[in-house]
């Protein structure tokens, strides 16, 4: 079969749904408050309503808020109620967190942090922390200089420094609490990934996929900083904490020092598998989850094997970081396709029982719905445009790779889809208990793929990939969709010009926000798709949009427009944004402390009147 | 006779110590240079960072206007050898002066006009 035909069909495979969904535009596609698919979500820790403490807001990672304020009738409303800029130019990508009355924000490289007073007009800054990392750092990082988010527990702010140090600051005063040194930024290693608390422990990972790395991920302890277990993705199974708890689904995934023995020599020493990506936990199991990044180097005839434990999801028992089970999506991953992306915690209804599952959406194009409990694939299958497999088997959970979609050494090999960002990168998505559904940013594209052998030389890239990346069909580069993990199908999907990189968020009143990379930030109904509202702001959105209750009970809406990261891969197209730095905050009318109708008499540190109340804002 | 032909070549291809801002590079236009320079910059790794093309990626555009560290010959020698703050490595343990200079000639070459 010719490859142009591959590329056909599979575009037809997945097109079925959304063209099912386009035949009722606009119109709701449930009664309110009915799920579509069934599938819930433990919501656990419960924080307050108007909170968002963590990046994906619960240990679940479904980016749900029950907030209801702003709804279908009023978003249309939405206005800026006051903006934030930091200052840094490097791309934009975590949520701000709201702990009380302050906001939390971090920005890219050098890693300030800032506390903004969300009690008094204008949120002003409370503190200002700036540790000053090692600018080496910058050199090293593969996807632009970033930060994808923060954490906050135990009073104290905690996050990565792009130069490997991880560190927690007071949240009252912004004093450095503690600092500690988890690598050796001259090798090659970084840190970009959104520190992770539970209870005592601050779950970290390190980022160079392109660099040669030995991946790792690590728990910290809240009080100090000091590691309470490390585990390494490859190696012999007593660094990677895989012992006799270990119980993957799949048969070809158990054995002992896969992490070795599925490499040639000791090449999984630099065989990257890094977890940069995003961390969620199961209370009921006490397991966390978190996936590892494509193997080193990208040149896959370097490498021949399955390069366990690459471009693959891990359970792992919280407290002691014993490996539980595994799964590798891309079993020698040939094209780039890292597995770190979010996997959302949810609960299914399956042949006539419940299952605890994952949701995720992998960056090779095919959405898994993963039992959790044990590593068995229930669903995979593509949510956009991929061509390197025909599918994946649920027998072996192994996928069916065409032929045609293997690199070649200093030969062009044209129109791999996706290409090596995948049909989603690590651009989080969000699940509403109340639809059933998730909501996620895709890529609509493909590559001219030449490979070219690589030397490891510590502290310079070891990748080999060189690729012309372009749009697939209907030259749009982007889309955001509405997905039903048990069906496996998309419910409806709007184009949008650029690659969609943000991440989102539903709420309450069954709002999804995100944004685009030609900067409009958008508001749709989560049943419909259909977009309610449309703000342009100052640059592209890679960033993740959170909503919260001020201290005046106002529900806001915020993100961060600061175009960058892997994003930069298209910069030269057009439509696609200088970089940014600004928080932006929305509320109905613009209103806010001291600010919106009344802004012309708030001074300085005065608090002036509210000029809309909260009730008002509910119309 | 032997000796100086050594001569020249030193003379031809200054060491570290020697080059300056000013240094004309001594393989300018020479396309062996370019071309081995052109096989360096992928044997290196450069192309991970600065892109197949030379236009960039994880590290800075090479084919462009905009020079961190000086555009003239020299001073593209000087930031390949010795590295730069802010994390591109220091060439001069694994790369000849000449080797430098092979590359400084492919990076000249690809330069928008």
């Amino acid at each position: 079969m010719a490859f142009r035909n591959l590329l056909l069909g599979a575009v037809f495979a997945f097109a079925t749904p959304a063209l099912a969904a386009a035949a009722a535009p606009g119109g709701d596609a449930a009664p309110a408050g009915k799920s579509l698919t069934g599938a819930t979500a433990n919501l656990a820790p419960n924080d307050s309503a108007g909170q968002w403490t963590r990046q994906a807001r619960d240990y679940a990672n479904t980016r749900f808020s029950p907030l209801a304020q702003i709804n279908k009738k009023n978003v249309a409303r939405l206005r800026i109620a006051w903006t934030f800029s930091d200052g840094q130019m490097y791309g934009h990508e975590g949520a701000p967190l709201v702990v009380g009355d302050t906001m939390f924000v971090v920005t890219p490289y050098p890693n300030i942090a800032y506390a903004l007073d969300l009690a008094k007009p204008g949120a002003p800054i409370k503190w200002v922390y700036q540790p000053n990392p090692d600018p080496r750092a910058i050199g090293e990082a593969c996807c632009d200089k970033v930060l994808r988010g923060w954490a906050y527990a135990d009073g104290k702010l905690i996050y990565n420094l792009l130069d490997d140090h991880t560190v927690a600051v007071d949240a009252q005063t912004g004093k450095e609490v503690w600092r500690v040194l988890l690598d050796d930024v001259s090798k090659g290693p970084t840190m970009t990934q959104a520190a992770f608390v539970v209870g005592g422990k601050v779950y970290v990972g390190s980022s160079g996929g392109e660099l040669g790395t030995n991946g790792w991920f690590q728990a910290l302890d809240v009080k100090d900083g000091h590691t309470i277990w490390k585990a390494f993705t490859n190696g012999p199974d007593d660094g990677a904490l895989i012992g006799a708890d270990f119980k993957p689904f799949y048969p070809w995934m158990k054995g002992k020092d896969l992490g070795v023995s599925t490499w040639p020599g000791e090449a999984w020493k630099q065989g990257a598998s890094a977890p940069w990506g995003w961390v969620s936990y199961d209370p009921d199991l006490n397991e966390i989850y978190y996936g590892t990044s494509n193997p080193g180097p990208r040149v896959p005839s370097q490498r021949p094997g399955l390069n366990l434990w690459s471009s693959a999801v891990f359970a792992r028992d919280a407290d002691s970081g014993q490996a539980k089970w595994a799964y590798q999506f891309t079993p020698h991953d040939e094209w780039d396709y890292d597995g770190v992306n979010e996997n959302v915690l949810i609960d299914i209804p399956w042949n006539g029982a419940h299952r605890k599952v994952m949701v995720h959406f992998n960056r090779n194009g095919f959405a898994y719905t993963i039992d959790r409990s044990n590593g068995e694939v229930l669903v995979a299958k593509p949510f956009g445009l991929q061509n390197w497999a025909k599918e994946v088997d649920l027998k072996t959970g192994m996928p069916v790779v065409n032929d045609a979609a293997h690199p070649v050494v200093e030969k062009k090999v044209e129109n791999i889809c996706p290409p090596d960002i995948g049909v989603k990168n690590w651009n989080p998505s969000a699940f509403s208990p109340r639809t059933g559904l998730l909501y996620a940013g895709v890529f609509n594209s493909c590559m001219d793929l030449t490979n070219h052998i690589v030397q490891y030389i510590p502290g310079a890239t070891y990748d080999g990939m060189e690729m012309q990346r372009h749009a697939g069909p209907g030259g749009n580069w982007g889309e955001f969709i509405a997905w039903d993990p048990v069906q496996g199908k998309r419910v409806w999907s709007i184009k949008e010009n650029l690659y969609v990189w943000s991440g989102a968020v539903v709420t309450g009143s069954d709002l999804v926000f995100y944004g685009t990379m030609d900067g409009w930030f958008r508001a749709v109904d989560a049943r419909s798709g259909k977009v309610l509202w449309s703000q342009k702001l100052g640059s592209g959105i890679t960033a993740a949009p959170m909503t919260f209750l001020g201290p005046d009970k106002r529900q806001y809406v915020a993100v961060y427009a600061g175009v960058g990261g892997g994003a930069g891969v298209i910069r030269r197209e057009k439509g696609f944004m200088p970089g940014g730095n600004t928080l932006y905050v929305f509320s109905v009318d613009g209103s806010g402390i001291g600010t919106g109708n009344s802004q012309l008499i708030s001074q300085a540190g005065a608090a002036a009147p509210v000029s809309v109340p909260p009730a008002a804002a509910h119309n | 006779m032997r000796k100086l032909v050594l001569l020249f070549l030193l003379a031809a291809t200054p060491a570290l110590g020697q080059v300056v801002a000013d240094t004309p590079n001594p393989m300018a236009g020479n396309a062996d240079a370019v071309e081995a320079g052109h096989a360096l910059f992928g044997k290196m790794n450069c192309a991970g960072c600065h892109g197949y093309d030379l236009t960039g990626g994880m590290g800075p555009d090479l084919t462009d206007a905009s020079w961190l560290y000086g555009g003239k010959p020299g001073e593209i020698f000087h930031t390949i050898a010795e590295g730069t703050p802010r994390g591109m490595p220091a060439w001069n343990d694994r790369l000849t002066p000449d080797q430098i200079w092979q590359l400084v000639s492919y990076i000249e070459s690809k330069k928008a006009n």
